[in-house]
């Protein structure tokens, strides 16, 4: 009998790379558990997937099940060896729990790594250029808002810093380029990727302190909760601007808006906030800020590579022990 | 010998607006400088005319923002300039405000400022480029009415796709640069094929009809005047893909607004985005309505940055001219 895989969610895209990826080496069944409790009667000794051997896990099924925390883990049958989580932040999954239990967790970079760039750089453009306000207002009767050109300023020759040299901050790197802007970046250690003329800024204040845009690309996990704070806001200059496409509590939400409120930051970008879908409603009564609602990847083929990427982490794990994109935490 | 006369014919409550000082130092050193205050046409032909205190001038500082108390310049406006008046210096890149041909006929030589332009232009074009793929305003609205995701569909990808630029000038070659990064294939129309070649991979297609049929977003970057008004029309929107994208960030007029609809409407442009329209500030409120696609209300160079750039751009064109050395941007139709 082939190894039994679990799809906690749904495949929208990949389905037949799902067959390609997995035919012939697993049997493939849809999770139909409606709620966490029945979910592990069914892990549990007898139950229909007491022998599976690893899942695949979009993150919308924590709607019905709830999120894959340490109970959840402690709740799988021994058989089961691998979760391939769908996205590239898994902050939601815990990721000690599964070592413990000698469970590999892969996630899926780099298929994130363009279209959140690109929703980077439209956040970018659009707070530097108040285009939300422009627009607001010229879909409600008016044209260029009144004062718009004493906010509204060029990307060429502004400073852009990026918090987090991952593989999305790499790719925001390239798109941003022919703005004109120079980038600089702050991150545990210089990446050898990164080209040339994008300067490295070991001191996180010094960087700060240089900014005309700071943009936030680093994943939230203990120690990144809260990262850009109080202190670190009124290190930036007066004027300045965040962008966030990362996780919305990597910044504190409650000091960026006060900064929002007294001047101090010009605009702010933001694709995430502290407790989705939920929106602070002073933000949402702020005009010249730019809010989209997590689309980070939301784009077909974002989805598509991101679902192919966690199928071929179940592929590789079934032949070979281990899939590509094991997170650090469990290795 | 008095400096020669030089009129500010700007915004009219507040002239030029981010380079007082180099007005003063740079224009001042060579004209003697006065402010528009006419505040009507009628009253502005009365101020030119023989007597009136702009009957003398020599040169004319012109930015759009005039047109709300004297119009634009039109042909009767400059027949009824004085024959002092030898340059007319235009603030921005497109010059669809002035008769040319009537300018020319008075002997008076025109500038513009491109280049001046380009970099803010092309960076609206880019942003209305990956808003209209990703379909982000009505993302936006969404979060704004407390509705997160709901009802939105999956968006596409601007990385990839082939644009297709009809008028490889400035500006068009500014975009082709920014929307290069995002791995898309660049190909263009012009007038004239340029050579030698950008420093940027792209293709010259002969035929817009050809690269109307190869693209997935369309932009239009060419200037309006007699050939163009009107020429982006039903004919050119049934040769686009199903399912394309159209930017304009050029005139409003250079499109059939019916026909951008009809396309809009059928599912033939998945998207629009668009800075410019054909009665600015008045704008279909169809458009208006519209949450598939980006508008925005012609912001194309609304930066202090550009907006002092172009200004003083403007200022050395007039000042390069009383010194003798002439126009630095002369429009390209007198200077054949």
């Amino acid at each position: 009998m082939p190894p039994k895989i679990l799809i906690m969610g749904e495949l929208y895209w990949a389905k037949r790379d799902a067959e390609e990826l997995l035919s012939g080496i697993a049997d493939v069944i849809s999770m139909e558990s409606q709620s966490r409790d029945e979910l592990f009667k069914d892990f549990a000794s007898g139950g229909r997937y007491s022998d599976i051997v690893g899942i695949y896990h979009e993150h919308l099924s924590d709607k019905r099940t709830g999120h894959p925390d340490e109970e959840f883990f402690n709740a799988l049958p021994t058989s089961c060896k691998w979760f391939a989580h769908k996205g590239a932040g898994y902050d939601s999954v815990a990721v000690h729990s599964a070592k413990a239990r000698g469970i590999g967790v892969s996630n899926t970079p780099g298929a994130v790594d363009e279209a959140t760039a690109t929703t980077g750089v439209f956040l970018l453009i659009a707070t530097m250029r108040r285009f939300s306000w422009c627009e607001a207002n010229l879909r409600s009767g008016g044209f260029n808002p009144k004062g718009v050109e004493e906010s509204a300023r060029d990307l060429s020759g502004k400073t852009v810093g990026i918090l987090g040299m991952g593989g999305i901050g790499l790719k925001m790197v390239s798109y941003i380029q022919p703005f004109g802007c120079e980038i600089l970046y702050h991150n545990r250690r210089p990446n050898a990727l990164a080209p040339s003329n994008v300067r490295y800024v070991a001191d996180l204040y010094d960087f700060l302190g240089q900014l005309d845009v700071l943009m936030v690309s680093m994943p939230l996990n203990e120690k990144t909760r809260g990262f850009v704070g109080e202190k670190e806001i009124r290190a930036m200059r007066k004027g300045s601007i965040i962008i966030n496409t990362a996780r919305g509590p990597v910044i504190d939400e409650e000091a960026m808006i006060q900064a929002l409120q007294d001047g101090h930051l010009g605009s702010v970008g933001l694709d995430v906030f502290v407790k989705e879908p939920q929106v602070d409603q002073r933000l949402i009564g702020m005009p010249h800020v730019t809010l989209l609602p997590h689309v980070g990847t939301e784009n077909q083929d974002a989805r598509r590579k991101m679902e192919v990427v966690a199928l071929t982490n179940l592929r590789e794990f079934l032949l070979t022990g281990t899939g590509p994109n094991l997170v650090p935490e469990c290795r | 010998m008095s400096k020669p006369q030089v009129l500010i014919a700007a915004n009219p409550q507040n002239g030029i607006v981010w380079s007082k000082e180099e007005q003063n130092s740079k224009l001042g050193a060579v004209a003697e400088v006065l402010e528009l205050t006419s505040s009507s046409r009628e009253e502005f032909y009365k101020d030119l005319s023989s007597g009136g205190k702009y009957a003398n001038i020599v040169g004319i500082y012109r930015h759009n923002d005039s047109a709300s108390a004297i119009g634009i310049f039109d042909k009767d406006l400059i027949e009824h300039l004085p024959k002092s008046v030898k340059y007319i210096a235009h603030n921005g890149a497109g010059y669809d405000q002035i008769d040319i041909a009537a300018a020319t006929a008075k002997g008076i030589e025109v500038s513009h400022t491109p280049g001046a332009v380009d970099a803010a232009t092309a960076t609206v074009g880019a942003f209305l480029a990956i808003s209209a793929m990703r379909q982000f305003y009505r993302a936006e609205v969404n979060v704004r009415n407390g509705q997160w995701k709901s009802g939105l569909s999956p968006a596409r990808d601007p990385e990839e796709k082939v644009l297709g630029i009809i008028g490889m000038g400035g500006i068009g070659k500014a975009l082709a640069r920014r929307l290069i990064a995002f791995d898309m294939k660049v190909i263009y129309h012009n007038r004239n094929e340029i050579t030698p070649p950008p420093d940027f991979p792209c293709t010259y297609i002969p035929n817009v009809e050809d690269l109307l049929k190869q693209s997935d977003i369309v932009s239009l970057n060419l200037p309006l005047n007699d050939k163009t008004k009107g020429s982006f029309g039903k004919k050119q929107f049934d040769q686009m893909k199903d399912g394309s994208v159209l930017v304009n960030t050029a005139r409003g007029a250079v499109v059939d607004e019916e026909a951008l609809l009809q396309a809009l409407d059928s599912g033939k442009l998945f998207s629009a985005g668009l800075d410019v329209f054909p009665d600015e500030p008045n704008v279909n409120p169809k458009l208006l309505q519209n949450d598939k696609i980006t508008v925005l209300p012609h912001m194309g160079t609304e930066t202090r940055d550009s907006q002092k750039k172009m200004e003083i751009l403007v200022l050395d064109n007039l000042v390069s001219a009383l010194s003798g050395k002439g126009l630095l941007n002369q429009v390209p139709e007198q200077k054949k």
